[in-house]
């Protein structure tokens, strides 16, 4: 019998909906407001804050457009349910009010997380479905390919040995960077083996028409 | 100058049934301190490749220069220094990892005083240090690996030879064996090395592939000039 697939442990706790969470919303676009989301789950903390901690983590794959850019993911957030003021933090002459994820907040982060999945396969496939529109021109396709491939060796030259001695990662910018490099360094293998499968079907065919012509 | 240089090389393998070309026209310029990795699949010519770039073999064309000078006319003295080329150890002997290190300089005749010091050096380089009395059927395969690579650090070569060193080696030891690498060549050694797994190809500072005897890569040297597809297909059709 084939095993149903394996739930992520974050989807068994479906979270309470609250009444007054109005009518399912359209699905959340906004990369920035979903990066912005993962750093109150990470730890609660205040917009300012928010705003370095996201140039930090996220630089050279997310970028704001300002500071006020966390302002205004926060409301988008906020509206939506996905956190809360943390009670007690409004005080002071310049308040500084900390933001928590609600139960919602982590069900629908982790599906979003889920969902990259099927980003990437689409993403995939609308590249296979592109290159395929090359079956007259096979030797156009092994030039495409070839850039392809280069373009996957660099991206391999470019990551690092993560150069860990066995220890578990200190910090999460640390266990962030060890997990992408690993999923980088996987997904370059599965490319070039690709590649090279794509690459003898190209062969076949141009045997082929030259069998024809 | 280049330290390693493969020019045009073909390399084929024929007998009574087979005419096959494992390496077709490949060239290649690695300099001092360089870490390349090349990639491919089973059977794509990797070893052969490797062998042939160490001075094992010889090409059937073109030429394979170490310090310019033409590996067809060094030769045996290449692989005893300038060239260390890595051979999986088999884990089923009874020698100690000292002895793995120490036996070939004895065979040169170093004295064993010498070689013991030497070998020390080669298996601390490595990370060994506190298995050199280890036989090598206790050894993981990720030591093994190490093991073989101290096998030929103590010759003090300047260009290190590797054949997939992290095939079969458990993904927590995988990393270290390629970090190693990695220093190789920050301390100025070369190293040119094969893989199975893409992981390898991380951090180098040369990634190629090979698939069916051609080594591909990009460019060292700042991008080749970029010719439009329509032009070129008309040249394919012009020859």
């Amino acid at each position: 019998m084939i095993a149903p697939p394996r739930t992520p442990a974050f989807l068994y706790t479906t979270p309470v909906m609250p009444a007054e969470r109005e009518v399912q919303a359209a699905p959340m676009q906004s990369q920035v407001n979903w990066a912005l989301l993962g750093l109150v789950i990470e730890r609660p903390s205040y917009a300012y804050e928010l705003a370095r901690r996201f140039e930090r983590t996220y630089e050279g794959v997310l970028a704001l457009s300002s500071v006020s850019h966390v302002y205004t993911a926060l409301a988008v957030l906020r509206e939506r349910e996905l956190i809360e003021e943390l009670p007690g933090t409004r005080v002071g002459r310049q308040p500084k009010p900390h933001y928590q994820a609600t139960a919602n907040g982590l069900a629908d982060y982790g599906q979003w997380l889920v969902g990259q999945v099927d980003e990437d396969l689409r993403r995939q496939r609308l590249f296979v479905l592109a290159l395929a529109r090359f079956i007259r021109d096979p030797h156009a396709a092994l030039e495409i390919l070839a850039g392809y491939e280069q373009a996957c060796l660099t991206e391999a030259q470019n990551t690092p040995v993560p150069g860990h001695d066995g220890a578990c990662a200190a910090s999460a910018p640390e266990l962030a960077e060890r997990l992408a490099a690993e999923e980088s360094r996987l997904a370059i293998g599965a490319k070039l083996t690709w590649v090279e499968y794509v690459r003898r079907e190209l062969n076949a065919l141009i045997e082929a028409q030259g069998a024809r012509a | 100058m280049s330290l390693l240089e493969l020019d045009a090389v073909t390399k084929r393998y024929r007998d009574d049934q087979l005419d096959r070309i494992v390496l077709r026209d490949v060239s290649l310029q690695l300099d001092g301190g360089e870490l390349a990795v090349v990639w491919g699949v089973r059977g794509c010519g990797r070893s052969t490749l490797l062998r042939v770039a160490a001075g094992i073999e010889a090409p059937d064309a073109g030429a394979v220069r170490f310090d310019g000078r033409d590996l067809a006319s060094h030769g045996d003295g290449v692989l005893g220094s300038g060239i260390g080329y890595c051979q999986r150890l088999s884990q089923g002997s009874a020698e100690t990892a000292q002895e793995v290190v120490m036996l070939p300089l004895l065979a040169a005749g170093v004295a064993l005083t010498g070689a013991r010091s030497r070998a020390h050096d080669a298996l601390e380089r490595v990370g060994l240090a506190a298995c050199a009395a280890l036989r090598l059927s206790a050894l993981t395969t990720g030591e093994a690996a190490r093991l073989s690579l101290a096998r030929v650090l103590v010759h003090d070569p300047r260009l290190v030879v590797v054949d997939d060193p992290i095939q079969g080696v458990d993904l927590l030891e995988r990393d270290g064996i390629l970090a190693l690498l990695r220093s190789l060549a920050d301390d100025g050694l070369t190293v040119l090395a094969s893989a199975t797994e893409s992981t390898a190809l991380s951090g180098a500072d040369r990634t190629l592939t090979l698939s069916a005897g051609e080594l591909r890569g990009p460019p060292p040297h700042g991008l080749a000039p970029v010719v439009a597809l329509r032009s070129a297909g008309a040249r394919r059709a012009g020859a």
